[in-house]
């Protein structure tokens, strides 16, 4: 269909078609990371949420608690995020009126998400997804999704706005990567071990503060939530706020 | 993936001790996803000036010749060497003659100087820009990954034998989650009256 | 896509480069020769724009020529090399950039050494055991990585060059007419005949 475009000069016409275009995404920054410990997982998340430059809210929870003992976090376009977190937690309620209020597993949770995020594969959710807390045998366990629902299982994983900022730093600090037992030169790396929740809160800590100081997306606050058989206890840091 | 300071790959960093001074890069170059060469180094010195280019392969060799034939000119005018406060300018001068046609590269200058024994380092953007750091410069396509690292590792006020092992780590974690730097890397820590280098033994991936 | 293909051994460097030239769907030549002899012990091969390569290749030939009349001096294949990238980055930076790939192989007879340069069109320098220009090196860096030794000698090079050619011709797309393959060494320049 082709309008006239209004233009400075009368005697100018032009007959082009007049374009609209609507961008249905944004990009709401923020970042999260999630560790999984021995008998216990956790998923951090800063609180802020910005627009281009703007800083909508200096404190939006994006980490929820799903029950179940389930942890769940998508960052990316926030509208996407809490859209997905709704589906998940009614996904769940059914899955407990079906089941006669049966607990879901994480590994079964972790394949409903992909189903919900394939679901829309042609128009999908953009959003970094993870999920996080204890598998079938009590061990701590994360898994995390790309927007379309690809997933696997981890030992620690970053996403977001600072996933790379952070992520070599875990790959170091969680995984001992590149490093090796003194003296061994170079022949024998430093066997992987465990976590306690408190060295994992300082690595978490650590990481953030190093992705708020670099990433003007990234700051306000620190929601750390921890998954243990005891149930979900949350614990909550400021951040810089410049 | 045609943005040109990313066709080959590569990145440097340097970070600043106690009266030392250390700078590091990787040591591919490939075109695009092929790896073509892993003894691509990316640190060149001038007397006891050291200049890291990361970028464009092209432009990291002709700036590197550039900045020879200039220190060399320097030499014999004021015969003495460059110090690493003057040798900034003179990077930063030399890349915004190109302003509107820039050398695709990431420089870092890292240096002691040899009349007050104070050490210095220096990052650009590719048109020269000045980013005098206290604490560390990082550059290349693996940028954000060595911040992170950086901006946890580094503390200030490192002896040397420490500052080896923490802009190695910042240096071997970065390139591990960046598919086009690694493939081996050199590290070199400057002191007043000595410069060691070494050679990495990193993931061949 | 052409081929050429080097390999720098113990006291040898092998260049060799496909036979084909090609416009559209069409072989024009089967018996094309894409190197050109710089000096006595220097060779370069190339590939790239077709009107381009040659022009640029015969440039380099000439003023490496005169340099050595001129200075009654051969220049060394790293002289040559750096020459020609000089060239190659100056050309990227003008208003019509030469659209040429080359290899330089060469034998350093002062420092009894031989060298391999690959050197792309941007200007981009590099001394390798092994080298390739375009698709080939897809096809046959894995091979090299895997057989080639540093101390080689020429005849178990050319095996090494000859397990390479069939790969190609087994999973290249296009009959590329086989490959001329060329010996740079302390005796000079010598084209090995029916390869």
């Amino acid at each position: 269909m082709a309008s006239t475009v209004a233009s400075e000069y009368s005697n100018e016409v032009k007959n082009v078609p007049i374009e609209h275009q609507f961008n249905p995404y944004s990009d709401n920054g923020g970042t999260i990371l999630g560790i999984a410990g021995e008998d216990f997982a956790v998923i951090a998340g800063d609180t802020r949420n910005t627009t281009d430059y703007s800083i909508n809210s200096r404190y939006q929870p994006k980490v929820f608690d799903c029950g179940d003992n389930i942890l769940f976090s998508a960052n990316g376009f926030s509208a996407d995020g809490d859209a997905l977190v709704k589906r998940f937690q009614n996904s769940l309620k059914w899955y407990h009126f079906d089941h006669n209020d049966k607990k879901l597993s994480l590994k079964s949770a972790a394949r409903n998400i992909q189903h919900l995020l394939y679901g829309k594969r042609f128009f999908p959710y953009y959003v970094h997804t993870i999920i996080a807390g204890l598998d079938e045998e009590g061990k701590g366990a994360v898994f995390s999704f790309d927007p379309v629902g690809s997933y696997e299982r981890s030992q620690c994983i970053a996403g977001g706005a600072g996933a790379s900022i952070i992520m070599p730093f875990l790959d170091n600090q969680v995984d001992f990567k590149n490093q090796y037992v003194p003296g061994s030169h170079g022949t024998e790396r430093r066997k992987a071990q465990y976590l306690t929740v408190d060295e994992v809160i300082k690595l978490v800590r650590d990481a953030f503060t190093s992705a708020t100081e670099r990433h003007i997306h990234v700051g306000d606050g620190l929601e750390i939530l921890i998954a243990t058989k005891d149930g979900v206890r949350t614990e909550y840091f400021p951040l810089k706020r410049d | 993936m045609s943005d040109p300071s990313s066709i080959n790959g590569g990145v440097v960093v340097a970070m600043v001790g106690k009266d030392c001074v250390a700078i590091a890069c990787d040591l591919r170059l490939g075109s695009q996803s092929l790896g073509v060469a892993n003894n691509f180094e990316k640190i060149f010195h001038y007397g006891h000036v050291f200049l890291g280019l990361s970028g464009l392969a092209t432009d990291v060799t002709t700036l590197s010749e550039v900045f020879r034939y200039k220190t060399n000119l320097y030499k014999l005018k004021e015969e003495r060497h460059i110090e690493p406060e003057t040798f900034t300018q003179l990077v930063s001068s030399t890349l915004y003659e190109k302003r509107f046609g820039p050398y695709f590269t990431g420089p870092v200058v890292a240096g002691i100087n040899s009349k007050t024994g104070k050490p210095y380092i220096a990052g650009f953007d590719l048109i020269g820009c000045i980013d005098e750091a206290k604490d560390f410069v990082v550059s290349g396509t693996a940028s954000d990954q060595l911040f992170g690292m950086c901006e946890s590792l580094y503390e200030p006020g490192l002896e040397p034998e420490d500052l080896f092992e923490t802009i190695s780590q910042a240096l071997l974690n970065a390139v591990d989650r960046d598919a086009i730097s690694g493939w081996g890397a050199a590290v070199y820590i400057i002191t007043k009256d000595k410069v060691v280098k070494r050679y990495l033994k990193t993931r061949q991936d | 896509m052409d081929i050429i293909l080097g390999i720098r051994v113990k006291d040898s460097v092998i260049l060799a480069s496909s036979k084909a030239v090609t416009r559209g769907i069409s072989v024009l030549k089967a018996d094309d020769d894409k190197t050109r002899v710089l000096s006595d012990h220097t060779l370069m091969s190339f590939t790239g724009e077709p009107g381009d390569s040659v022009q640029f290749a015969e440039y380099i030939q000439a003023n490496i020529q005169l340099y050595s009349i001129r200075e009654n001096c051969e220049l060394s294949p790293h002289a040559a090399s750096s020459f020609i990238r000089q060239e190659l980055a100056k050309s990227i930076r003008s208003r019509k950039p030469f659209q040429v790939n080359v290899l330089v192989g060469g034998y350093d007879t002062r420092k009894e050494s031989p060298h391999l340069y690959q050197i792309d069109y941007l200007g981009t320098k590099v001394d390798l055991p092994y080298a390739a220009h375009g698709y080939a090196g897809f096809y046959t860096f894995s091979l090299l990585d895997h057989h080639y030794r540093p101390d080689m000698n020429t005849s178990e090079a050319l095996k090494l060059l000859k397990m390479c050619i069939e790969e190609l011709e087994r999973r290249m797309p296009m009959d590329f007419k086989g490959v001329l393959v060329k010996v740079v060494d302390k005796d000079g320049v010598r084209e090995i005949e029916d390869f």
